[in-house]
């Protein structure tokens, strides 16, 4: 019994294709000429009754025709698919059931060519079969060429699809697009209202897009208000720009303070032709010039017309002579504006609509500014973790040892050219990074040791030569760093699943390469806390930087100490280079934008202290995005007030955020 | 001899008038053996001789090493490149407006002013620092009064909180990147990283060629050159001189003796930025371009390289370390001396010269604590002894 309902329906079912199928083809057979050749202007027509037909044919044919691939017989204008056969013969079938017509000469057949335009249409008249597409990776991405494109013809399509869709990524997807669809183009005003109040916990910038669009207003200016518009508020010039308007000036501006200023309505109606044009300079010297050229001006007296004044006195000169006609005055300017109201009317039409708008706009950007100051947290933490990582090494070497080292910043550069010669060797970029961290210290370690042999042991008592002898070395590596890898930048790619971000919502998001930076400025601080106050070696570090001939007694090697600590410094300034390498981009001059940042934040934080030099990275990280909070558009500007900033604080802790004190503290 | 030994500023102003002479015969005024060009570098050199007197007077006699006189220096070629660039300017425009029948008006010609200067940066208001740029008079001493007050102020702080040693270095390295950052921004209003340019133009003589214009400022960087140098070695005979070399060598001794050491400090730091600021006023001309990358840290620290090169402590090592590598520096980076092919290496000079400067500055440092100057007298004595 089942059974044969279900063979019934299936039964049914076929003949209504079947059916709608002949009359898809007749449809295509009364309308050919429309596809042979077609224009974006008279196509639109021809789909939307296609589209009425709703046949089970229509889907592929919309494709076939869109992909280039129907072709029409010359001689009667039957639209086929075409297949090559030999050279010059094609196999033509029938574009529904695809049984074959013939074998015909090539010169006989025409392959359609929809343009762009029409393409479009016809990409867009898919959309409702795409919706319902079996893989959902094309009905993903049809959600993405809607939200690009809203229409209002895609909310029907999109309400069906949303009643079978099983996935439920997308179908949430679905619902929102369809709800932006709806706050866009419903007509029904209640019914749009409750949805735009729907949106309140949508952070989403196009919903944002959406209702702005909706609250957008024109300035209009008449004698009478029309009814029934929608008014956002009626504006009231302030007075008095007009008295304090400056006709020297040679060209306006309208008030920046956000103001409306009777001067700003006056020129706004001189901008509508509502109003004659104020005299500026510029209209002045055109006037004079003009009547210079026809003789009403002598030419002598045209060359003394050299300020103002003497330019006013002769326009009105020819004022009075009826040479010119007479200017607009202030008062008439005043009178002129206060004939008009002045008023902000909503593009959109209904009142409650732009009111839940407003109102939902509100309530979204409150909750949007809460979320980026925790955004702006999260970025102060990694530039904070970025500062940490460049200084960390000079922690060693500067805060530690004392040493002074302008090469610093090349051993960072080294640290990320060892990460690039390693991925030029090892392809696969997650292996390629876990062998460029030991090659980094290990290169820019043994770089440290010669240096300090070489260089730096002969100046532990000269700190200030110290500094002119690295920094000769300095550029000394820059240059050859230059002359071996050249100027352009070299990438170093990080891992695929160091790719993209961590996205907690639409405002908050820190890409994967900075959360392994602060990881990996984390770990370093741990292992040196340990190094340095856990281990023998530590502690002779600590010892020998004290007081080197009271530990040589105590039977260390100062000289041995003093090299293996110097080598630590710029072995972990090379592994933080290949982490530098990952976020920035790699050049000779690499080492050249943190050098001073590194000095400063080890400086900022306290001379020989790690835990200080985290504090110092935090508070220089954080300060500097705060600046840059209040002033988005300059990052200049705000480590120009970051380093002055830093100046006036070392007033007040010359010895940083953590001091030492006692004999640790030397001087 | 005696005389000559003693009196060491005399027999430098007379040797650099004599050499200013020859230059001026053998300009292309006289005899067309060094070309204008060449005229200008040996002008521009004698400035950072200049610039390496400040520092050494600062760094080899007080002890406290500056990496922020360049961006002195610079900021002396900003105060007088704003009057240049200002004047050259309104003469253009004013020729250029002198077919129409009505001529400008003073607000007219500020404003294709504003347009001619600002235009590069997106603006065309004038901005404030600019309201003096049409009086030489007052630009000149504000080459005086600007960098003076940055130094009173910027040292004040410094030396207040005694910040001593390498800290102070350090933080006038961060001075002088704060004031180039500042200085990279298009609204800083001094046309951001395009800087000021034009320079070698000297308004209101328009008709006056560039080879007179090279020889004239030699002569001023002769005079200014001198005028240093006598100032430098008047301040280092005296009482102060005596005390600045004890600040350098024991500062706290010099203060229990009773001495205020921040204000000596402060008043040497002062000076010698002014002495930079006016070395840049005449070097920037001649250069015919300054913007923000003259101000970076790099630029400083050449400085004390080249005194540190020339020997510090001594006015004449600082003239002559200055003179020696900024001279055999633009003979390297000129292109002027064939490549060589060394092995597979092929050797650019213009490429190579850095690395050999910067091994010399480590081996110099390494092996002199006098630099040339030392290596001079020492090969003096030996010569002497034999």
């Amino acid at each position: 019994m089942k059974r044969f309902f279900i063979f019934v329906g299936v039964m049914l079912f076929a003949s209504a294709s079947v059916a709608s199928d002949k009359d898809l083809r007749e449809f295509i057979w009364t309308n050919k000429a429309s596809f042979h050749k077609s224009s974006s202007k008279t196509i639109s027509p021809v789909i939307d009754s296609l589209l009425k037909l709703n046949s089970g044919g229509t889907e592929k044919f919309l494709l076939r025709w869109l992909n280039k691939e129907l072709w029409f017989r010359k001689s009667d204008g039957l639209v086929v698919t075409a297949k090559k056969l030999e050279k010059k013969s094609y196999k033509i079938f029938d574009v529904i059931d695809e049984q074959l017509i013939e074998v015909i000469d090539k010169k006989k057949i025409k392959q359609i060519k929809p343009n762009s335009g029409v393409r479009a249409i016809i990409s867009s008249a898919l959309v409702q079969f795409q919706l319902l597409n079996a893989d959902p990776s094309i009905r993903s991405k049809t959600l993405d060429s809607i939200a690009r494109k809203p229409d209002e013809r895609f909310r029907v399509p999109l309400r069906k699809a949303i009643e079978i869709e099983n996935n439920l990524k997308i179908k949430n997807r679905m619902i929102r697009l369809e709800k932006l669809l709806t706050v866009r183009f419903e007509k029904n005003i209640s019914q749009r209202v409750e949805v735009i109040r729907s949106l309140k916990n949508d952070l989403g910038i196009d919903v944002r897009g959406v209702l702005n669009q909706i609250i957008r207003t024109a300035l209009k200016a008449e004698k009478v208000i029309p009814d029934n518009i929608n008014i956002s508020q009626i504006l009231e010039p302030e007075k008095g720009a007009i008295d304090q308007y400056d006709f020297l000036e040679t060209n306006h501006s309208s008030t920046i303070d956000g103001s409306f200023t009777d001067l700003d309505a006056y020129l706004m109606l001189v901008k509508e032709e509502k109003a004659p044009e104020i005299l500026t300079q510029k209209k002045l010297k055109d006037i004079l010039t003009q009547q210079a050229e026809i003789g009403n001006i002598k030419r002598e007296e045209a060359h003394s017309l050299d300020s103002y004044y003497k330019r006013n006195s002769v326009l009105n000169r020819l004022i009075e002579n009826g040479k010119v006609e007479p200017v607009v005055s202030r008062e008439d300017m005043k009178n002129i504006v206060a004939q008009y109201v002045f008023y902000e009317e909503y593009a959109e039409s209904s009142r409650e609509v732009t009111n839940a708008a407003t109102e939902t706009l509100n309530l979204i950007n409150n909750r949007v500014s809460v979320f980026s100051f925790v955004d702006l947290i999260l970025e102060g933490l990694s530039l904070a973790s970025i500062y940490f990582l460049a200084a960390i090494g000079l922690a060693i070497t500067f805060g530690v040892m004392r040493v002074i080292n302008m090469a610093h910043g090349e051993f960072i550069m080294m640290g990320a050219y060892s990460g690039y010669v390693v991925q030029l060797f090892v392809t696969n970029y997650t292996l390629s990074i876990v062998i460029a961290i030991p090659v980094a210290f290990l290169v820019t370690f043994f770089a440290g040791i010669v240096m300090e042999r070489l260089v730096i042991k002969k100046l532990y008592k000269r700190p200030l030569e110290t500094l002119l002898a690295t920094f000769g070395i300095s550029i000394a590596l820059q240059q050859l760093a230059k002359i071996v890898f050249g100027t352009q930048a070299r990438p170093l790619t990080s891992p695929e699943w160091l790719d993209g971000a961590l996205i907690f919502n639409e405002i908050i998001s820190i890409s994967w390469i900075r959360v392994a930076i602060f990881v990996l400025s984390i770990a370093f601080t741990i292992i040196l806390i340990y190094v340095l106050n856990r281990t023998r070696f530590g502690l002779e570090t600590r010892a020998v930087t004290q007081n080197p001939s009271m530990a040589a007694s105590m039977g260390v090697n100062p000289d041995q100490i003093n090299m293996f600590t110097f080598g630590l410094g710029s072995g972990i300034a090379g592994i933080a280079g290949v982490g530098i390498g990952l976020y920035a981009k790699v050049t000779s001059e690499l080492g050249n934008d943190y050098i001073v940042q590194s000095f400063m934040t080890v400086v900022v934080g306290g001379v020989g202290s790690i835990w200080g030099t985290l504090a110092g990275a935090t508070l220089i990280g954080f300060l500097q995005k705060l600046i840059e909070w209040f002033n988005p558009s300059n990052t200049l500007a705000a480590q120009t007030y970051m380093i002055i900033f830093i100046i006036i604080f070392i007033q007040f802790r010359p010895r940083g955020i953590v001091a030492l004190r006692g004999r640790a503290a030397g001087d | 001899m005696n005389f000559i030994k003693r009196n060491q500023s005399l027999n430098f102003v007379i040797f650099f008038f004599l050499f200013s002479l020859v230059v001026t015969i053998a300009s292309e005024l006289a005899m067309g053996l060094f070309s204008t060009s060449f005229v200008k570098v040996l002008g521009k050199t004698m400035m950072l001789c200049l610039a390496a007197i400040a520092l050494d007077l600062v760094w080899g006699y007080c002890g406290i090493l500056s990496l922020g006189h360049m961006a002195f220096f610079a900021l002396g070629g900003y105060l007088i490149g704003m009057w240049l660039m200002y004047e050259r300017t309104k003469e253009i425009v004013i020729s250029a407006a002198s077919e129409q029948l009505i001529p400008l008006t003073p607000e007219e010609t500020k404003e294709a002013i504003g347009n001619q200067i600002f235009g590069v940066v997106g603006g065309s208001d004038i901005p404030i620092i600019w309201i003096f740029a049409d009086s030489l008079i007052i630009h000149l001493l504000l080459i005086v009064i600007i960098p003076g007050l940055l130094a009173l102020v910027f040292g004040w702080l410094a030396f207040r909180s005694r910040v001593t040693g390498v800290y102070l270095s350090i933080l006038t390295q961060a001075m002088t990147l704060a004031l180039s950052l500042y200085l990279f921004q298009n609204d800083s209003g001094l046309r951001g990283n395009n800087g000021l340019s034009g320079l070698q133009n000297i308004p209101g003589y328009g008709n006056i060629t560039q080879d007179v214009i090279s020889v004239i400022f030699l002569w001023l960087s002769t005079f200014a050159l001198c005028c240093g140098f006598y100032l430098a070695s008047i301040i280092t005979k005296s009482k102060l001189g005596n005390l600045l070399v004890g600040i350098r060598d024991d500062e706290a001794r010099v203060r229990f003796l009773g001495y205020n050491v921040e204000l000596y400090k402060l008043l040497i730091f002062v000076v010698t930025a002014i002495m930079a600021a006016v070395a840049g006023s005449l070097y920037y001309p001649q250069a015919g371009i300054v913007n923000p990358t003259e101000l970076a840290p790099i630029a400083s620290i050449y400085l004390a390289v080249w005194v540190s090169i020339g020997g510090r402590g001594k006015l004449i090592g600082a003239v002559l370390g200055a003179a020696f590598v900024s001279l055999i520096s633009s003979f390297f980076t000129s292109g002027q001396i064939p490549n060589i092919d060394f092995w597979i290496i092929n050797i650019n000079w213009v490429d190579w010269w850095l690395i050999i400067l910067g091994l010399s500055f480590v081996s110099i440092t390494l092996t002199t604590q006098n630099g040339l100057f030392g290596l001079i007298e020492k090969v003096k004595e030996r010569v002497i002894n034999k």
